[in-house]
């Protein structure tokens, strides 16, 4: 029970104080405070009668705010939340902390209470600046990645014209290690590329419509087999598969995923890829594309969503290592989740969801 | 007969030599001015003594010190002199509103600098056989008052 002073406070207005969020704190016309709730104990440090008759400027850093309750004395209007900006609070061990205070007067009949609502600010504070954080972060990826293509087109540029104009005279071995800084500035191109595609996404907005992404896989596979006429392949393909999605977006999906599964089947004379639905779990479908390619060895499942990670030698199938992060960011994006089975030799299954995530 | 000149405004020394050499292997054999910044353009085209030099195709860098490429391009495009003169926007930058902002202010193309050795080349080579070769360049004696407009 919160003890008072004066004036006496009934059980009524003590009960809404206590059920109240934020920190309360009533003070007397002399500036002395006279009621607090568990929550101002809780976020000042305070036993409640440790604040109980003292000044209430042990609540905020020194010097800080001077005169501003005899202001609002003067003036007793409300003052909502935030109205008269940002405060400082001071814990007992001296610590501050950023707040916002709302204040109304009560007349008691035994003179004016203020009563104070305090709610400490930190975490909004850190979000705002986390938002900030994250944009200036994408717009520097945006700006590096652009002053970066100049040296590498340098790179790439003077080892082509090294090995056109000098190739002769730099022997097997030179042009060899020429070559090699040509195809060495390439994969950096493709990585930076790679940066930009991921700081582009990240600030994408989403237009969601109704796409039938069956039929969009439909169209992936037959530019596939167009590419390779001479492949022998089989491509299953459910439609129509509505879903909710932004069209350009799941485009990239999709043909990540039918051209992973097209590049790691290219061995096979009876390949065969599918694309499905079935039963999604906390979502309410799961798409996959499955095939009968290499495979992958299940201990490192959790390394293919990640950038840059290849669970097979370059030589054999060429890639960045970047399909499948850029997959992973945007069904994330759409609020959903990426997983992936398989075996080596046995095929492998990608499957994505575009819901559930926020109800899981 | 003088063949005529390419103007190309970059201030990256890589791009320059890469475009220079690249032109050469093309056997382009027009005469290339180079100016470095945006300034110098401009000074190039409008020079002190009057007497403008009309190139037979502009190529210009955005991002240039002191005047930026836009910059140039508007002011080119301001004065009778050089408002016809072929420009070509040759950038790295992929950013829609410099596309845009280009086409605005009168880019006859925009083209970005690939990374790669080979294609660099061929972009080069191919702005310099479609502009040089088989675009009809603007009439060098272009009748100067009472230009007849519409066949009615």
């Amino acid at each position: 029970m919160p003890t008072s002073l004066a004036p006496p406070a009934d059980a009524t207005f003590v009960a809404l104080l206590e059920a109240v969020p934020d920190a309360m704190v009533c003070i007397a016309a002399d500036g002395r405070v006279v009621l607090v709730n568990a929550e101002a104990e809780r976020l000042f440090g305070y036993k409640r009668e440790e604040l109980i008759g003292q000044p209430v400027e042990i609540l905020v850093p020194e010097g800080s705010r001077a005169g501003y309750l005899a202001g609002f004395l003067a003036d007793p209007r409300h003052r909502p939340m935030g109205a008269d900006g940002p405060f400082a609070g001071r814990r007992h061990d001296a610590s501050t902390f950023p707040a916002e205070i709302s204040l109304s007067a009560i007349d008691t009949g035994a003179g004016i209470m203020v009563t104070a609502a305090i709610r400490d600010i930190t975490a909004q504070l850190r979000l705002g600046e986390l938002e900030h954080s994250s944009q200036s972060l994408d717009s520097f990826i945006y700006s590096v990645s652009h002053d970066l293509r100049a040296p590498l087109r340098a790179l790439s540029g003077y080892s082509g014209a090294l090995l056109e104009d000098y190739g002769e005279s730099l022997g097997e071995e030179g042009r060899e290690y020429a070559e090699r800084i040509v195809a060495a500035s390439e994969q950096m191109a493709r990585l930076i590329d790679y940066l930009v595609q991921v700081s582009r996404i990240s600030r994408a907005e989403l237009h969601l419509e109704p796409v039938d992404i069956g039929e969009e896989a439909a169209r992936i596979a037959a530019e596939l087999q167009s590419g390779e006429p001479d492949r022998s392949a089989r491509f299953v393909i459910a439609r129509p598969v509505l879903a909710l999605a932004d069209r350009r977006l799941i485009r990239t999906v999709l043909e990540n995923l039918l051209g992973n599964a097209w590049k790691f089947t290219s061995g096979r004379d009876d390949t065969t890829i599918e694309f499905g639905t079935a039963p999604g779990g906390d979502a309410s479908v799961c798409y996959y594309v499955r095939d009968n390619g290499v495979g992958f060895d299940p201990q490192y499942s959790g390394k293919l969503f990640q950038p840059f990670q290849r669970l097979h030698p370059a030589h054999d199938f060429p890639g960045t290592g970047t399909g499948l992060a850029t997959v992973r960011q945007i069904v994330e994006l759409h609020g959903g989740r990426t997983w992936a089975e398989g075996a080596v030799g046995a095929g492998a299954t990608f499957c994505f969801t575009l819901d559930g995530k926020e109800s899981a | 007969v003088t063949t005529p000149t390419i103007l190309l405004v970059e201030d990256n020394p890589d791009d320059e030599a890469l475009t220079l050499r690249a032109f050469k292997r093309s056997n382009i054999r027009n005469e290339i001015a180079v100016v470095r910044d945006g300034a110098e353009a401009l000074t190039y085209l409008f020079p002190d003594d009057g007497d403008t030099p009309c190139p037979a195709l502009i190529l210009l860098d955005l991002n240039l010190p002191k005047i930026g490429g836009l910059e140039v391009l508007r002011r080119m495009r301001a004065d009778a002199r050089t408002a016809l003169i072929p420009v070509v926007v040759l950038t790295s930058s992929k950013l829609e509103e410099d596309i845009l902002d280009s086409y605005r202010n009168g880019a006859n193309a925009y083209v970005r600098k690939p990374v790669k050795f080979s294609d660099f080349t061929q972009t080069v080579n191919a702005l310099g056989v479609f502009w040089l070769l088989m675009n009809e360049p603007v009439p060098s004696h272009e009748p100067e008052v009472g230009i007849e407009i519409g066949h009615s």
